[in-house]
């Protein structure tokens, strides 16, 4: 297993694409502040963004135009691209604005992670994120089959996958056809060794969404559980 | 036994490439990126750079159909081997691309020579121009800046560009294209889906052949036989297969579920 952040450092990143050809101090990007306001599909399907740090190239020029990070962050929507809050961003400071974290106490709890349930926070409209930028957002898919899926060891119960939960903050394309191809009959593929490297559900809930230490969260009847 | 050893053996590899192609995302293209293609049969062999051909320029002003079913060119790039020779004599791209045609008040440049001066050689690097830091006459920002916007692909709604008469791309060429009357359209039908509670698939012929005339599709990609004949999957789609062949690099991409599943479901 990864080791795993403090809560408040969970899901936080550095983007550091042009650390080492540029001045600028690395960019930081906290999760657990933006998901709050926005679902997961508003920054990494209408916006673009990638599902790795680093690899989108996002620039000063893009930003200014109103793309990427500029989407929000133009001086209406929230603080812009002005020299006075360059600091509010390019710090290189990984828990930057962790004194807001106490603002999601309150919040249904879990064991890891951030120790916030978003998915329930967000049934219970604890949180109410944009799903969409756009004033003409597209319908949703209303698709909302639980799959189970079998597990490799015989020992281990299988894994439940609701797609609802995932819709909540995802649209389809988000994982389909990339992360995983709408093949059937195929769990084998995305066995846990594959998962822990950072591939299938690895891709989210190893940085981001729950992490994988929290095996009753996919494995509801597994046993042996700290 | 060795025969079944070699199928074996083949099984598994191409198990694992598919497997190989899923699990993580890929990079997402820029939008002026989308649609791109590198062709690179015989660039360098001649000591030329590979030609960028970006399809957004192009499927501004002239229809799918015109190059890819008067003109000949494959839906795959690389697949139609162009050759220098080729277009000189008027084939590919030398269909246009001859130093005489004209698109509004635009005279099309032309495409390859035998022989080559300073000048020729600028010629060529408006084409041959992967790698090489080449000015183009157009800017993908400035010239899709006022066409209406998509999610995906060049971040353009090319079929509202066309509605709106912002591009009105070219149907026909003279001396290559031969007009025929137009067959009737059918209208819009839904295509079931598999999966209980996936929207169905509106499909509309009327868009579709708009770009594409009946021969891009038919009968190669589908059969068009009967409606329902040609049986595929996502799977297959996604494989570059059926929809596809234009949906996952050129027209608006898959990842754009909605757009295609977009019957209410009962």
């Amino acid at each position: 297993m990864p080791p795993e952040p403090p809560p408040e450092l969970y899901g936080n990143l550095l983007i550091r694409r042009t650390w080492g050809t540029s001045r600028v101090r690395p960019a930081t990007f906290s999760h657990w502040s933006h998901r709050r306001k926005y679902t997961c599909r508003v920054c990494h399907s209408e916006l673009g963004f990638a599902f790795r740090a680093d690899a989108t190239e996002i620039t000063e020029a893009e930003n200014k135009a109103g793309k990427y990070c500029g989407a929000c962050h133009n001086g209406r929507t929230v603080f812009g691209h002005e020299e006075e809050h360059c600091a509010k961003c390019h710090n290189g400071n990984l828990g930057y604005g962790k004194e807001k974290f106490s603002e999601l106490i309150g919040l249904p709890a879990t064991k890891s992670g951030n120790r916030v349930d978003w998915g329930r926070a967000l049934e219970e409209k604890r949180i109410t994120p944009a799903a969409s930028l756009s004033a003409e957002p597209p319908s949703d898919i209303a698709y909302d089959k639980t799959l189970t899926l079998t597990a490799e060891w015989a020992f281990v119960p299988p894994a439940i996958f609701p797609h609802k939960k995932h819709t909540d903050w995802l649209e389809c394309g988000n994982c389909h056809p990339e992360i995983f191809n709408v093949r059937k009959k195929g769990t084998k593929q995305f066995e846990m060794t594959r998962i822990l490297k950072g591939e299938f559900c690895g891709v989210c809930h190893l940085s981001v969404a729950f992490p994988i230490s929290d095996c009753k969260r996919c494995h509801p009847s597994i046993k042996r559980y700290q | 036994m060795k025969k079944w050893l070699v199928v074996a053996l083949l099984v598994s590899v191409f198990a694992n490439f598919a497997h190989a192609q899923t699990g993580t995302k890929k990079r997402r293209p820029l939008p002026y990126e989308y649609g791109g293609v590198v062709i690179k049969n015989f660039s360098q062999g001649a000591g030329l750079a590979p030609v960028q051909f970006d399809h957004w320029l192009h499927r501004a002003k002239y229809t799918c159909r015109l190059c890819h079913v008067d003109i000949g060119f494959g839906m795959k790039a690389n697949a139609t081997g162009i050759k220098a020779a080729d277009n000189m004599k008027g084939y590919y791209c030398g269909a246009c691309h001859n130093g005489k045609m004209t698109h509004g008040d635009r005279k099309i440049f032309a495409a390859c020579a035998t022989k080559s001066n300073g000048q020729d050689m600028k010629r060529c690097s408006r084409c041959h121009s992967k790698g090489e830091n080449v000015k183009m006459d157009y800017d993908f920002a400035s010239f899709t800046e006022k066409f209406p916007k998509e999610r995906f692909g060049n971040g353009v709604d090319w079929e509202k560009a066309e509605e709106r008469g912002l591009i009105q791309p070219v149907d026909s060429i003279e001396g290559i294209s031969i007009k025929r009357p137009a067959l009737g359209v059918q209208k819009d039908f839904a295509i079931g889906t598999k999966v209980e509670t996936m929207p169905e698939i509106i499909f509309s012929h009327k868009k579709h052949t708009l770009w594409n005339g009946c021969e891009l599709c038919h009968p190669e990609i589908f059969a068009g036989i009967k409606k329902g004949s040609t049986k595929y999957t996502m799977v297959e789609i996604f494989d570059g297969k059926f929809c596809g062949a234009c949906h996952l690099t050129v027209a608006f991409p898959t990842t754009d579920c909605q757009r295609c599943h977009s019957k209410p479901v009962r």
